[in-house]
């Protein structure tokens, strides 16, 4: 009997897995019936709509982007489909239903043995953690790999929490909440070391601008649906496209990047009320001043320095992208929330301008060159969800381009040993300057 | 007459959905008719037309002319009490 069950859900396909986990849990912690089963279609509405928004933008500017690189003799053909397109995969693989238990018991225990002051009270957000989980089952074909690689990015996330906190209180004035989460928590080690090293050069560290304005000026260069036009027509110009096909492509990519946000929307409320337990859970647990709390990423995108970096960095992703040798990876999706990547190494920084280019670039560099390494996993998750169907490979850079996916996997998977290990040494040591910047920016606090 | 309530964050997905929804409760518990509008924080100047409260989900120093809110507490779960009562008295007056 439970094992003919264990084979219902096991064979239930992608899309309609997490939608039933969701309703038999939200009953379990009191939602009713009714809202219940709302919440689990939404996220299956959500699901089946992402499917068809990336397959036309993958079939669309993939095939573009094909062409472009054949004529300009470049490598650019692999499409990043962004955060919103790699969650909803994660999502829709069979590891993110037990991601939200594994987490929520990694969190506690740590909290319990007094090992994290971080309390998650984040559902959305445990996707990247399952992300870990669900590459590693790609790669390596093994369930126990995928467990474990969700309990390991989970601790790291948790201690992130306590690291990042002193600034998140401190420049971003969001007293006792912590941001431990994606890639603006994972990539701001970075930002340490760049500070430590650019302190120690007479000259250069006495640089500092801001632009305050640029935004206000600039805005609408950042808005989605301008991102979308101005890439879809750009890249079907140089593809060799007719003016009127090269602008019904930037047209198209103007509806994905408008269109993304709206149906990850869906998925985002089917988890709420599961959400909003949980909150109620925790809180009443571990709550008062010895605690952070740990909020979605986007808390720290109104700060001015965070919006005008956010979008230096949309054309200078592409830059980068473009010099980076033997990079396949043309970023799209990521573009118009590209402050996700540099939001704390702003506050790193202190609003530095200069040294948050030169922090973000790297950053930038970085993330495009293990997007190259993780785009085949991505793909194959994507396939496996049922979110994409075409024959175009896909990338992510948000959290295909993560150092602690990309280690953690690779620890299985010992390809390009050398990339892996300057990779991985260098994360360490950045690792280490940001524990050392985040003590001293504690006691700077008190 | 229907009010006019934007709700910004940084992606217009993850905070702002938990922040006008709970927005959206508060009011029809208390009879108020609001039209929410949930978008980025950088749209917020092309939708200021008829707003009356604007309310982000991250900290914003600029001013836009229109009653303003925090509503990180909806987020975090901090004050929110608080921050409910402030929404409701600008809303009914």
């Amino acid at each position: 009997m439970v094992k003919e069950m264990m084979n219902v859900i096991m064979n239930m396909g992608a899309s309609s897995l997490l939608p039933t986990v969701v309703i038999l849990l939200s009953i379990c912690l009191g939602v009713k019936v009714g809202r219940a089963i709302y919440s689990g279609l939404m996220i299956g509405a959500g699901f089946v709509g992402i499917g068809l928004i990336v397959d036309m933008m993958n079939s669309e500017l993939g095939t573009a982007a094909q062409a472009m690189s054949e004529r300009f003799g470049l490598t650019l053909n692999i499409v990043d489909v962004g955060w919103q397109g790699a969650a909803p995969m994660t999502w829709a693989s069979g590891i993110a239903a037990a991601a939200i238990p594994i987490t929520v018991i990694v969190n506690v225990f740590m909290l319990w043995r007094g090992l994290t002051k971080t309390v998650n009270i984040d559902i959305w957000d445990i996707w990247h953690m399952a992300f870990t989980g669900a590459v590693s089952i790609v790669a390596t074909g093994k369930l126990w790999a995928g467990i474990l690689g969700i309990v390991v990015h989970a601790v790291v996330v948790f201690k992130m929490g306590d690291l990042w906190a002193p600034w998140i209180g401190g420049y971003f004035e969001l007293t006792g909440l912590t941001v431990p989460h994606g890639t603006s928590a994972c990539m701001a080690p970075i930002a340490c070391l760049v500070d430590l090293i650019i302190e120690k050069i007479p000259g250069i560290n006495r640089i500092n601008f801001s632009v305050d304005k640029l935004h206000e000026r600039a805005g609408i260069f950042a808005q989605p649906a301008v991102v979308g036009g101005i890439m879809g027509s750009g890249v079907g110009l140089l593809a060799g496209y007719r003016p009127d096909g090269a602008f019904s492509l930037g047209v198209e990519m103007a509806a994905v990047m408008v269109l993304m946000p709206k149906i990850v929307k869906c998925i985002m409320e089917g988890l709420m009320p599961l959400s909003e337990s949980m909150k109620r859970i925790l809180s009443k647990r571990f709550s008062g001043g010895r605690f952070y709390i740990a909020v979605d990423p986007s808390v720290l995108l109104g700060d001015s320095q965070v919006i005008t970096a956010g979008l230096i960095f949309i054309p200078l992703t592409l830059l980068i992208a473009m010099v980076q040798p033997d990079n396949q990876v043309l970023p799209f999706g990521d573009l118009a929330t590209i402050s996700f990547f540099i939001a704390i190494t702003v506050a790193v920084h202190k609003g530095n301008l200069f040294r948050i280019l030169i922090s973000g670039s790297v950053i930038m560099y970085i993330t495009l060159w293990i997007s190259n390494q993780t785009y085949l996993w991505v793909t194959e998750l994507g396939k496996n969800s049922g979110t994409i169907t075409g024959d175009l490979p896909v990338a992510a850079l948000d959290q295909g381009g993560s150092p602690i996916s990309y280690i953690y996997v690779q620890l299985f998977e010992w390809k390009n040993v050398t990339g892996f290990v300057v990779v991985g040494s260098l994360y360490l040591v950045c690792m280490i300057v940001a524990v050392y910047y985040s003590h001293n920016q504690q006691s700077e606090a008190e | 007459m229907k009010k006019k309530v934007i709700v910004a964050c940084g992606g217009a997905v993850a905070t702002s959905t938990i922040a006008a929804n709970k927005i959206m409760e508060l009011c029809s518990e208390y009879d108020i008719d609001v039209e929410i509008c949930q978008i980025r924080i950088s749209e917020i100047e092309s939708h200021l037309a008829g707003a009356s409260l604007i309310v982000t989900t991250t900290k914003i120093k600029r001013d836009y002319g229109v009653p303003y809110v925090s509503g990180i507490s909806f987020i975090s779960g901090i004050g929110e009490a608080q921050t409910r009562e402030t929404i409701l008295a600008i809303l009914k007056a």
